[in-house]
């Protein structure tokens, strides 16, 4: 074994690489490109037929329905983002800072993780008992009186995606975070203080743009996420919500491969862009 | 042969019968022995089908059922109508029997991933309803109903072919199963006064109350229901809806949803039965096992019986070309099976019809006969195939008898010829 | 930590609220799914309790009509490990290439970064339809395999990434300096150093495959894994049952995760004193 390894060492790079590269070759990039070949195929309204047509792409573009749909999916990721980081923020400056035995941060800190155990479909589904019309907060604000009627507003609707949203991602903002200000060498903040800086202008000053990475691999990980999700979508919004992700997957519902093709492509570039900025304004790489 | 005993005149290919001739010789034994399994089932005995259909119809107890009758298994996996024709669409090897909806055909069997079922070799054809014949009715006096009949995507002549005219062909595109009719479920309870109409799923009294079945197509049939029975907007034909109509339709949609009107649109059954439980909406499109589930939680539902008919479905079996051989044999027998009459019982008791009612007749009890079919006041306790209690004496079933339900189809679940614009429409709406 | 001794403000207060509230906020689903678990035997999946009963648990062990899970459960967990073993080593195979950098290693690492963005719903697509194209069938253990491995790879990657970066290359050097063959640097300094990142990702893997639904989609096949059953049963079961198989699902993963953990542990305890060259997990 040990000899043989010697021998691996001289083509070690290549060797090391190898299994990553076949995985995204087959799983990444084939796929990929079967979808760019069939997004110019035809869909005669039953079937997609092999040909080639930019009509998908035609029809993409000056559909006003893309443009709605990505007003709408743009509209929630900002929201979902912003609650995020502000949240994800607080939540790693507390574990770091506030919080001082350590073995008390990873404690906190799995127990933030823990409920990722559940069944991602089912902790969508049992937000249902919580905000319908006969649901726990409906009934805990009629009872208290804040309100007759129950709020509708609560289910089916933008505002339990997002909630939902809030609720899974959080974590994937609090992670990098934490991560990065954990980092932030204590003497910094304590120079900062000594030369006068208020509370405020520490935060402003010195942490929150030591933070910028961590900001941006969070924001990466939310936005991907958010934009890509159609499940609870369609399970907590009563199909009142259209998203680019629920769209295609509707079109896939409708067998229409074609259209769906062109339109998931379309998005992996707008994602592909939303990030490429993200990475050329912070060095994520380097602050890995 | 037995197998010319069944053949209609001169209407079977030589080629088909020389194909056919000696499995058909076989299953024409059964069929003339009258009973499952025959010797020929111990060939078969090695043998799995796997079946992929809807939940509705797809359940351990059923395949259980089918595998002790026939002497093979019979495997049986549901997924959502989506995904059933889905899988016919881009995996037909990975089940050896496909149980779409006729509004699925257009898109499942133009792939040629299927085998058409020859009807000369189904000992039961003969009582299957009219429906799927010629004459496209179960009776004389039944509406033939707006949109895509089944009988009008059934007849072929070879795998992937174009659809021919209804009766003119021996060959199927699949063998049909199941049908029943759909309508709008209320809470009787908070509505507090009669429903006859599909207008009442348009009107402002149940704003915020309404729920819509979320599928494009079958959802603007229903919303075209309603529409039409206001005077809103008229139709040629609700399940073929030209451009315009369409147009009219979805703009009288969308002015309705930003009223607020809609709670929810749903997809799938479970939804619909949890939108009426928790009092999000007091009526909406549904299915009528939904409506079963709700009233077995204690909460008043009904099917309710409206005078513009009702929106029909039905289900059918289709045989992918891998299967060939033995397993083609026990294929037929279990298609012969499910029309037999043990399966039209069990389907009967949960509230839809297998195809052939001659056949259930014979498996139920007259009592059930009555109630599940005749629309009569039940004369004893109405039990589940489970067991579980359905209804006390003296109930009736909601929508009436088996006529007065598949009698009035309004309009077949169909994929229109305008499909795609539809769906684009249906998304606008859902964006709105 | 000096920060920490720092006169508690206001704003102290104002963090520790959120954090609570993040936390019941958290758990507030997995409570109520907790709870409509034990609902009587004639309850619905929402509110009110009618009664309460551990029938719904019986129902998931005695198949009916809401299908059975054990296959579908047993299935996912296989995949699960399947996928935590493979990430594991091809992150750290690839974490050891891009530590000594080699030419296109941007490429590779935005290739990383396309994989963990990539729309789900396009990896889905694409892998169910190359299977098409190529007439071949994808099965959980084959398509649904390759669509988990373009969402665990990249957590992986990056986790080495971050864990070779602080990996000071001096205890390397030393340990070569004192005659050490790369075989026994990397057995005795590499692995154990990079042990913890290296659960870390084992923990990733393990967690995004056993819940992935929106990739698995397309190119699970003939039979599901669990949260496509879920989904699937979701759509068709109004009984609890979905609750129940919620709650012992996450139990089971607690198990997993306790265990891993408490391995860890225990590896580390015995290594104590061998705390080299690592700045800060």
């Amino acid at each position: 074994m040990a000899h043989l390894f010697e021998k691996i060492q001289r083509y070690s790079t290549a060797l090391q690489m190898t299994p990553l590269g076949i995985a995204l070759l087959l799983f990444l990039i084939g796929p990929i490109i079967v979808i760019l070949i069939t997004s110019f195929w035809k869909f005669n309204g039953f079937l997609t037929i092999p040909d080639f047509t930019v009509r998908n792409y035609v029809k993409l573009f000056t559909s006003g329905l893309t443009l709605d749909n990505y007003l709408e999916t743009i509209r929630i990721a900002a929201i979902v983002w912003i609650t995020t980081t502000v949240l994800g923020f607080i939540i790693a400056y507390y574990l770091v800072f506030d919080v001082l035995s350590l073995k008390a941060k990873m404690l906190l800190f799995l127990l933030c993780v823990v409920p990722f155990w559940t069944s991602g479909v089912i902790r969508m589904i049992a937000w249902i008992p919580f905000l319908g019309k006969e649901g726990v907060i409906n009934r805990v604000l009629m009872s208290i009186g804040i309100t007759d009627e129950p709020l509708e507003f609560l289910l089916f609707s933008e505002f339990a995606v997002i909630l939902s949203y809030v609720h899974v991602f959080t974590l994937f903002m609090v992670a990098p975070l934490f991560n990065t200000m954990a980092r932030i060498d204590p003497a910094l903040i304590e120079a900062a203080r000594d030369n006068g800086a208020k509370g405020w202008q520490i935060l402003l000053h010195v942490i929150i743009p030591l933070c910028k990475p961590g900001i941006a691999i969070g924001t990466i990980f939310v936005l991907s996420l958010t934009l890509s999700d159609f499940t609870a979508v369609r399970l907590l919004s009563g199909a009142n919500v259209g998203t680019v992700a629920l769209s295609i997957s509707n079109q896939i519902g409708s067998y229409n491969f074609a259209y769906s093709s062109a339109n998931s492509l379309f998005l992996l570039i707008v994602l592909l862009l939303i990030v490429g900025g993200i990475m050329r304004l912070v060095d994520v790489r380097k602050q890995l | 042969m037995s197998v010319s005993k069944r053949k209609k005149t001169n209407s079977v290919s030589r080629r088909t019968v020389l194909k056919g001739t000696a499995a058909a010789a076989g299953v024409g034994a059964a069929a003339t022995l009258g009973g499952f399994p025959t010797v020929w089932a111990q060939d078969l005995k090695d043998i799995t089908i796997r079946q992929l259909g809807l939940a509705v119809s797809n359940m351990d107890p059923f395949a259980k059922m089918a595998t002790d009758a026939l002497g093979f298994t019979v495997e049986q996996t549901a997924v959502d109508l989506g995904t059933v024709g889905n899988r016919g669409i881009t995996q037909p090897k990975s089940f050896d029997l496909l149980e779409p909806a006729y509004m699925q055909f257009k898109f499942v069997w133009p792939t040629g991933n299927f085998q058409p079922v020859d009807v000369n070799r189904l000992s039961e054809w003969d009582k299957v309803s009219g429906i799927y014949k010629e004459s496209g009715k179960g009776w004389d006096d039944a509406w033939l109903g707006d949109g895509q009949r089944p009988n009008s995507v059934m007849y072929v002549d070879g795998a992937g072919s174009d659809f021919k005219a209804p009766g003119s062909t021996d060959q199927v595109a699949a063998m049909p199963i199941l049908h029943n009719a759909d309508t709008l479920g209320i809470r009787p309870d908070e509505i507090g006064r009669p429903i006859s109409s599909w207008g009442e799923l348009l009107n402002d009294e149940f704003n915020g109350k309404t729920a819509l079945v979320g599928f494009p197509a079958i959802g603007g049939m229903d919303a075209a229901m309603a529409l039409e029975a206001l005077g809103l907007v008229s139709y040629a034909d609700k399940g073929n809806m030209t451009k315009a109509e369409i147009d009219a339709t979805f703009k009288q949609l969308i002015e309705w949803k930003k009223k607020g009107h809609f709670r929810a649109l749903w997809t799938t059954f479970n939804e619909s039965v949890n939108l009426m439980l928790s009092g999000e909406v007091v009526i909406q499109s549904m299915w009528s096992p939904a409506v079963t589930a709700v009233r077995a939680k204690g909460i008043p539902c009904v099917y309710q019986d409206l005078k513009e008919g009702y929106r029909s479905w039905s289900l059918a079996l289709m045989i992918p070309k891998h299967v060939e051989g033995k397993k083609l044999d026990a294929t037929y027998d279990y298609l012969n099976w499910y029309l037999s009459g043990p399966a039209g019982a069990f389907f009967a008791k949960q509230g839809y019809y297998v195809v052939t009612p001659e056949n259930t007749k014979k498996e139920l009890s007259p009592e059930e006969w009555d109630f599940w079919y005749e629309g009569k006041a039940a004369a004893t306790e109405i039990r589940d195939p489970f067991g579980n209690l359905l209804e006390k004496a003296g109930a009736i079933r909601d929508g009436g008898s088996y006529k007065n339900r598949m009698g009035r189809v309004a309009v077949w679940n169909s994929v229109m010829a305008e499909n795609e614009y539809l769906t684009e429409k249906w998304n606008e709406f859902v964006a709105s | 930590m000096s920060v920490g001794r720092m006169k508690r403000s206001n704003w102290f207060y104002f963090r520790t609220v959120i954090f609570y509230a993040f936390l019941l906020f958290l758990y507030g689903p997995i409570a109520v799914m907790g709870v409509l678990s034990f609902q009587g035997e004639t309850g619905g999946l929402t509110f009110p309790m009618r009664g309460a009963s551990v029938h719904w648990f019986a129902d998931v062990f005695n198949p009916s009509y809401i299908g059975d899970f054990r296959w579908p459960w047993g299935r996912s967990v296989i995949l699960a490990l399947i996928i935590m073993f493979l990430t594991m080593t091809i992150s750290f195979l690839a974490g050891l290439a891009f530590r000594k950098g080699f030419r296109g290693n941007t490429f590779f690492f935005y290739l990383v970064v396309a994989s963990l963005i990539a729309p789900s719903i396009l990896i889905s697509l694409g892998i169910g339809r190359m299977f098409t194209s190529l007439e071949m069938q994808s099965a959980w253990w084959s398509g649904a395999l390759g669509a988990h491995l373009t969402w665990t790879l990249p957590f992986g990657v990056l986790i080495m990434l971050a864990i070779f970066s602080r990996f000071d290359p001096r205890t390397e050097e030393a340990a070569r300096d004192l005659g050490a063959t790369t075989w026994q640097t990397l057995k005795s300094v590499i692995i154990p150093i990079t042990l913890p990142g290296l659960v870390g990702v084992a923990l990733f893997g393990f967690t995004l495959s056993y819940d992935e639904y929106a990739r698995t989609s397309q190119v699970s096949g003939e039979y599901n894994t669990l949260p496509l059953e879920l989904v699937s049963v979701t759509g068709t079961a109004s009984t609890p049952a979905l609750y129940a198989i919620g709650t012992m699902t996450t139990i089971f993963s607690l198990l997993v995760i306790g265990i891993s953990f408490l391995s860890l542990f225990i590896i580390q305890k015995r290594r104590s004193g061998a705390s080299i060259g690592i700045k800060e997990s």
